[in-house]
């Protein structure tokens, strides 16, 4: 009986202390949400390129010379591919707006509006669904797109700072990555040494798993769109940029759900850029039936078309064994990253789940097995 | 009297070894390995100090991996049905136990009981395999090793066979 009364005093205790805990992260969230954040993106980085640090390292005998190695290769190719893509756009944009003033634009826009009301069958027409409201509306919004342009530069300053932080604890991370790795192993009690051990090890391959399968279907998915993109080319769809385009694609596509449909935008914004005017382009049909006014529904059926051989060939072969969730819960903690931390959230919901999945898994172990330890 | 500025300056010169790399030289799982070798092995271990009488593993536990005893000495018991403990072996600096758990998923078969207070090393299977990944000629080297010696058991249990038969 009194032992009884003992286990709900400490039932009751824990609750307490757990609500407390629970309290006090709520209250210093605010204030610590954008340093971890900064540490889980410098931790999934130093995963990602701990084995390449660790081969150079193996080569010539200096960590410290391996890891600059691997940093500048890696600079080296990000500034190349943001410097070729700015100035590629900057061109493309320039052309674009020496072509087409407002006035055509807005002309443009007209005739669109003229060619789709026409296309349409006679019950969807309206009287409020005239060229001239199309064209109002899309000028409207382009230009709204434009001016909200100005207000990026703080959103770029802020994601610079993150940036430049992510950095420099990714450098301290592969420097002292064994070290670290070290100490917390020798902190495990003698007790839970060897179960502590496998848990370190369980996390570490099952992050590293996931994040090399991704990487592999983010690039399939960008060879596959560069493939597509050449192959619209080929059929008159005139877009430039094919390999950005890709590449772009391939990374959106880490995010799951959303990042697909993100890639197909620049594919779609350069095809519209680059056939405004083209009266070929302009009332072109898809499969000679559906217009397809800048090839843009057979942008979106080629992007539809790799996201099914993504998603049904490659993802489950590379990324679905490597965590091994449920497709359901899959969407469930993407909807709660995405609630929680917006398009970042969405990207680490996966991997975060993977690895509570891990600490669950060892967890329930040791309950089971309490006496053998 | 020596100096600690002095000490610290030619810290790097010091070629005498280090008590693990003593301690692993003698053990026939890392016969033939380099001096490079041994640093990176000594790298790889996992020092543990245990007090007199704690378990360093408990029988059906999930095994993981060896230990080297480099300070003290351990005991390797088993429970009998009546309850009582059996001492199969105690085990002393330079020895080492548990190197079956390097290659199976199987629980421990025994319990390993520290008689006094030790320092050992422990060597596990996610560090073999992260060995074969890193450097895989010092991986092969170890595996060689080990299955020379799980060889030479088999070899000695069979002639023990053998005479017990032929009695």
């Amino acid at each position: 009986m009194i032992n009884q009364q003992i286990n709900y005093i400490q039932q009751i205790y824990r609750i307490i202390l757990t609500l407390i805990a629970i309290w006090f992260i709520n209250l210093i969230w605010p204030f610590i949400s954008d340093v971890i954040l900064m540490l889980v993106f410098a931790f999934l980085f130093t995963t990602l390129l701990l084995s390449s640090v660790d081969t150079f390292e193996r080569k010539i005998g200096n960590r410290g010379l391996s890891v600059l190695g691997v940093v500048i290769i890696l600079l080296t190719s990000i500034s190349t591919f943001i410097g070729s893509f700015i100035s590629q756009i900057s061109i493309q944009a320039q052309e674009f707006s020496e072509r087409v003033d407002q006035a055509t634009m807005m002309s443009e826009f007209k005739s669109l509006g003229d060619k789709m009301t026409s296309a349409m069958p006679s019950f969807m027409k309206s009287e409020e669904s005239s060229s001239d409201y199309l064209a109002n509306k899309l000028t409207e919004v382009t230009q709204s797109v434009l001016g909200s342009l100005g207000s990026l530069v703080s959103i770029v300053g802020n994601f610079m700072f993150i940036a430049i932080m992510v950095f420099i604890f990714t450098i301290i991370l592969l420097s002292e990555y064994h070290k670290f790795k070290k100490v917390l192993v020798n902190s495990i009690p003698n007790k839970f040494f060897e179960l502590g051990l496998k848990l370190i090890y369980n996390i570490e391959k099952s992050v590293s798993s996931y994040l090399r399968g991704q990487f592999l279907s983010a690039a399939s998915v960008g060879g596959m769109s560069i493939a597509g993109l050449l192959l619209l080319n080929f059929f008159g769809a005139n877009i430039t940029l094919v390999i950005f385009i890709g590449i772009i694609a391939g990374l959106a596509n880490l995010i799951p759900l959303v990042g697909p449909f993100v890639g197909m935008i620049p594919a779609l914004l350069i095809a519209f850029m680059n056939n405004l005017g083209n009266d070929a382009a302009t009332s072109h049909m898809f499969l000679g039936t559906i217009p397809s006014p800048f090839f843009c529904i057979d942008i979106i059926f080629m992007f539809l078309i790799v996201q099914q051989i993504e998603g049904n060939l490659i993802t489950p072969a590379l990324v679905g064994k490597s965590v091994g969730l449920h497709p359901m819960l899959v969407m469930i903690v993407l909807l709660i990253g995405g609630t929680l931390l917006g398009p970042l959230g969405m990207l680490f919901a996966v991997p975060a789940t993977g690895v509570i999945k891990v600490i669950i898994k060892e967890i329930a172990f040791v309950r089971k097995n309490a006496h053998l330890l | 009297m020596k100096s600690a500025k002095w000490e610290n300056i030619f810290k790097g010169w010091d070629n005498s070894e280090s008590e693990a790399v003593h301690t692993l030289k003698k053990i026939p799982v890392f016969k033939n390995l380099s001096h490079k070798d041994f640093n990176e092995l000594e790298n790889m271990m996992h020092h543990r100090d245990y007090k007199v009488g704690d378990f360093i593993f408990k029988n059906r536990a999930p095994g993981e991996g060896m230990y080297i005893i480099m300070r003290g000495s351990i005991k390797i018991t088993i429970g009998t049905r009546s309850g009582n403990e059996n001492t199969l072996a105690e085990l002393e600096k330079g020895e080492f136990f548990g190197e079956l758990a390097l290659f199976d998923d199987e629980p421990r078969s025994a319990n390993a009981i520290a008689i006094e207070d030790c320092k050992l090393l422990g060597f596990f299977t996610q560090d073999l395999m992260i060995l074969q990944e890193r450097n895989p000629v010092l991986g092969h080297k170890i595996m060689f090793n080990l299955g020379g010696l799980l060889g030479e058991r088999l070899r000695r249990t069979n002639h023990m066979l053998i005479k017990e038969q032929s009695k």
